[in-house]
């Protein structure tokens, strides 16, 4: 049966489109290898891994996991509430600001748009020490609060700009008949500009998320002392060193904190595929 | 640049009793808040990184100006400050030779007839982006490990134990250790990107291509590249910026070790001010990295634009 159907398939398939996945298929083993070896090795003692490394068989140590997970749910539960907060307040300052300045008349327009189109040009390389001598000032170090907040500070810039361009695009006249109708202009927002930026409101959310889980540096600098508020990242980095003789374990905490956002990517691949193959992203 | 929906009015007219000064209100309303957050968050420690540099700070005790002193201090006494800049270049340049075979990859992709298959490819690549980026730091740390890590293993298995090393703990290995990470250096969020970039143009001019015959690395240079030069150029410019700014790698993998072998000019910045209070030495390399990298960008941009005409 499988014989019968490769020939002609391969035929028509050509040497070209066969060396075309070929080498994707290379690409792919070789982009997951880290990944794989560290699911491999999840299953493993310390003894398995030192001297049976290249050998897949039992016994499986499940009990890892367990192990593991003590010390990664803490950190998921961390990064979650990080990245959620500074997903919903960044997500809502900006698609009312972006609104406002596509489809509302008040005064200083062209000038508080400048300070979000202005910063856009000039980024923020340079804001690490001074913003952490902000924290610092407002006291409010070894919390969520700095992460949360410079996030919603930072992503205005682009994303005002990009919401604001986006209602730009609807007809104007949806808005109109609305207003005509007697709508509050918190009505409009919330019933008819919010739910038509759905598409951006879903990108800028999967952006900003994926910003945070990700984000090591500033957490490890507005985190210093209070180790129970570690992110997935700042944690499996001290993990690292403090198992450093059991890579099993190790290995399989690792495991545990790649499954949240690969369920959440399971939910959201069509959009973010699609966000990102528009063709919008460009100079 | 901003559309209103009558021309010209008069400041005072927004403040008319009645639907004017309520759409005022709501509009600034609506506004603020993201203006507020924007300038206290981003732009005041703009400013102040720029006010810092010119000043020395221990974080507690009161700023002292000491105008470009801190310029000069890192520029003709700090040897440590001028071996970073020379291994930023070599991150910098490496990350730049590295883009090609995620646009190799790309193009391939792109060729690929199968649209089911296409679509498989694109899933799988979109898996890496979604896997914590420090989940493949520290395994790659694991790999690296000189006792019983993945690589001097390996090579142990294919009887090439001569070639074993310690790889990040070796002053001479540990830079191109680091470069070697992204084995096989296909970031695949660019590779959707620069697909999206393929896929927009109108599809009449790859029957073209193909009828004319010609051949596919011709066609890479004649008609794929061109068409993807918005998107390269955008990732060049992030590549740039990632090289000259970024040391979350280096602090991770070797924290600029061994022997500052690669010590990048942000991971200094970040020692001076974090471990040795030294804040003002610190934003002034922040200021010279910051126009490092825009200058970097402009000429790269400046030349391709040339290359264009």
């Amino acid at each position: 049966m499988e014989h019968a159907t490769t020939k002609p398939f391969l035929r028509r398939l050509g040497w070209a489109e066969l060396l075309k996945h070929a080498t994707l298929i290379i690409t792919c083993i070789l982009l997951f290898f880290p990944f794989l070896l560290m699911l491999q090795m999840s299953l493993k003692t310390q003894k398995q891994i030192i001297f049976e490394l290249f050998k897949i068989k039992s016994p499986f140590h499940y009990d890892n996991y367990a192990k593991a997970f003590r010390e990664i749910w803490p950190l998921v539960g961390n990064s979650f509430m990080m990245a959620i907060i500074s997903v919903v307040l960044s997500v809502f300052l900006a698609s009312l600001a972006g609104y406002a300045f596509a489809r509302l008349r008040f005064p200083f327009k062209n000038l508080l748009f400048a300070i979000f189109f202005l910063k856009m040009l000039i980024p923020g390389v340079a804001n690490l020490i001074p913003s952490y001598k902000l924290a610092l000032h407002l006291g409010i170090l070894d919390t969520y609060l700095p992460v949360i907040l410079f996030c919603a500070g930072t992503t205005m810039p682009f994303w005002v700009f990009v919401m604001r361009t986006f209602i730009e695009q609807q007809p104007k006249e949806l808005f109109e008949s609305m207003r005509i109708d007697g709508a509050k202009e918190w009505k409009i927002f919330s019933e008819l500009a919010f739910p038509l930026m759905r598409a951006m409101v879903v990108l800028m959310s999967i952006n900003v998320f994926t910003f945070i889980w990700n984000d090591y540096i500033w957490p490890l600098v507005t985190i210093p002392t209070n180790t129970a508020l570690y992110p997935i990242t700042l944690g499996l980095a001290r993990l690292a060193t403090l198992y450093k003789g059991q890579l099993g374990v190790l290995t399989a905490g690792y495991t545990l904190a790649c499954i949240p956002l690969l369920i959440l990517f399971i939910f959201t691949m069509r959009h973010f595929i699609d966000g990102l193959t528009s063709g919008s992203v460009k100079m | 640049m901003i559309t209103t929906r009558k021309p010209k009015m008069k400041l005072s007219d927004y403040f008319q009793r009645g639907k004017n000064r309520t759409e005022t209100a709501m509009g600034l309303l609506f506004v603020l808040p993201a203006a507020f957050f924007c300038i206290l968050f981003d732009w005041y420690p703009t400013f102040d990184g720029v006010l810092m540099a010119f000043y020395d700070w221990n974080g507690y005790d009161t700023p002292i100006f000491v105008g470009i002193q801190n310029f000069i201090d890192l520029f003709a006494h700090d040897e440590l400050f001028l071996k970073s800049m020379k291994n930023m270049t070599i991150f910098v340049i490496g990350g730049l030779v590295l883009m090609f075979p995620t646009i190799i990859a790309s193009v391939v992709l792109f060729r690929v007839r199968n649209s089911k298959a296409k679509y498989v490819y694109r899933v799988l690549f979109c898996i890496p982006m979604v896997i914590p980026f420090i989940v493949g730091l520290l395994m790659w740390q694991y790999i690296y490990n000189p006792q019983f890590g993945f690589l001097n293993q390996f090579l142990k298995l294919i009887g090439l134990e001569s070639l074993r090393g310690v790889w990040l703990g070796d002053a001479d290995l540990a830079i191109w250790s680091l470069l070697f990470m992204g084995f096989p250096w296909v970031t695949t969020g660019a590779v959707l990107i620069y697909i999206g970039g393929l896929q927009a143009v109108d599809s009449s001019i790859w029957e073209v291509s193909e009828l004319d015959g010609v051949g596919p690395v011709k066609k890479f240079f004649a008609l794929e590249f061109p068409l993807i030069l918005g998107q390269f150029k955008l990732n060049l410019i992030g590549a740039i910026t990632a090289g000259v700014t970024g040391y979350t790698l280096q602090m991770i993998m070797t924290n600029g070790g061994p022997a500052f072998s690669t010590l990048v000019p942000g991971l200094y910045m970040y020692q001076l001010a974090f471990k040795s209070q030294r804040y003002g030495d610190a934003a002034a390399i922040s200021i010279v990295l910051f126009a490092v990298s825009l200058l970097l960008s402009w000429v790269s941009i400046k030349f391709i634009k040339s290359k264009e005409d």
